[in-house]
């Protein structure tokens, strides 16, 4: 008790340490334990339903991963497949298919020219002429078939194989001995037709070596006048 | 009660059956209600189990209860906009523990009854640290923690407290 009361109050203190207090029913005990069990339920539902939202969003996240994999994992299969049809297989058949074109084209090639070849020493000059036509369908002309071309263009003893010839050398221009053998051949010639053909192939193709060999061809005694003249104009084409 | 926090909502039991009267008794003299104090009673268990998280265990048990009381009498003063303290209509004689000599019963019942009213007529500040420190027989430090406040304050509440309280006594006997 504290010292600063006087008696009066030390009294009251004393008498307030003696007031009766109720005591408290015994529903308090009842109805406390009824509110303690509902609590503990309550904390247990909210802990299920705490781990059953997440088993949930778990479960969610999961199933929508594999609902995506499954998804990828088809667009990839279809992508792959396609690709390996459409890439991987024909690649390989496209080349072996491609081989054996360029093999069975080089082969064709192979046996036009020896056919080509063959057909040019053919007496019949209609068969030389196919020969000569036989040029144009092939892709690459070698040495062997220009040599060919220029022996049957200076000595064929047909005028119009030696006419077709000189059209197939024009095409062959591009090659220096085409050139070469065309110029050398004016003065081979001896048919006006040829001559006259001659010099409008070396003015087609502005082949300016050829003036030589056309003063050399004025010079010969028997040449047709209108060989002559066409000859001096094609000189001075090219001059 | 760290057991509780902990998880061990079962321990709250031999809590209530150790502390239960104790708190009765603050909200007895605080509301001077019987059924009133039981309701409360079940409420500040309630807090305590819903607020366990907020017990430090640093301080007392009894001072944790305790505040959490005073928060529920003001709480329940809010809803209810009345007076918290309120005679029981209970006859007072009806709820007083009975003492063996009838002269002396009477004149304590007669000295009781006007000290509980002396008791109810005082402000609420003061009737709350009395109950704390001569009820509950708490230090004026624990009651100083409860009420967020100093010791020497609670001193000097208490001692301000009585002197209200012997004069409206003196003026009730009188």
């Amino acid at each position: 008790m504290d010292e600063q009361f006087d008696d009066i109050e030390k009294t009251l203190w004393e008498q307030m340490g003696k007031l009766p207090v109720p005591e408290p029913s015994k529903d308090v005990k009842i109805r406390f334990h009824a509110m303690l069990d509902t609590f503990k339920a309550e904390e247990e539902a909210k802990k299920e339903g705490i781990f059953q939202i997440l088993l949930e969003r778990f479960k969610t996240i999961f199933a929508y991963k594999s609902a995506y994999n499954w998804a990828y994992a088809m667009i990839l299969i279809v992508i792959s497949s396609g690709a390996g049809y459409f890439i991987g297989k024909p690649s390989s058949e496209v080349a072996a298919n491609s081989n054996e074109v360029k093999r069975l084209s080089s082969e064709v090639q192979d046996m036009k020219q020896m056919m080509m070849l063959s057909m040019l020493e053919n007496p019949v000059a209609t068969e030389r002429l196919k020969a000569v036509s036989y040029t144009q369908e092939l892709n690459n002309v070698d040495d062997q078939v220009i040599d060919a071309l220029l022996t049957t263009l200076n000595f064929d003893q047909n005028e119009n194989v030696r006419l077709v010839t000189l059209e197939a050398l024009i095409q062959l221009a591009d090659n220096p001995k085409v050139r070469e053998g065309l110029v050398q051949s004016l003065l081979t010639q001896e048919s006006p037709l040829m001559q006259v053909a001659l010099a409008d192939a070396m003015v087609k193709l502005q082949e300016k070596r050829s003036v030589k060999q056309f003063k050399e061809l004025l010079r010969k005694e028997n040449l047709n006048d209108a060989v002559k003249g066409k000859i001096e104009k094609t000189i001075l084409v090219l001059s | 009660m760290l057991k509780v926090k902990a998880g061990d909502l079962d321990k709250m039991g031999l809590l209530f059956e150790r502390y239960h009267r104790p708190l009765f008794g603050f909200l007895y003299h605080t509301t001077g209600q019987v059924a009133q104090s039981e309701d409360l009673v079940q409420t500040v268990f309630y807090r305590m189990l819903k607020y366990r998280h907020t017990f430090s265990g640093e301080g007392e048990f009894r001072t944790w209860m305790f505040h959490l009381a005073r928060n529920v009498v003001n709480d329940a003063a809010k809803k209810n906009q009345r007076v918290v303290y309120e005679a029981d209509i209970t006859p007072r004689s009806e709820r007083t523990i009975s003492t063996p000599a009838a002269d002396v019963q009477l004149e304590t019942k007669q000295e009781s009854e006007v000290l509980h009213q002396a008791l109810a007529k005082l402000s609420p500040d003061h009737r709350e640290v009395l109950i704390l420190s001569r009820f509950q027989e708490l230090s004026y430090q624990e009651i100083a923690e409860i009420l967020k406040t100093s010791e020497g304050n609670i001193k000097v509440k208490v001692h301000r407290a009585m002197k209200e309280l012997k004069s409206i006594f003196l003026k009730e006997t009188n």
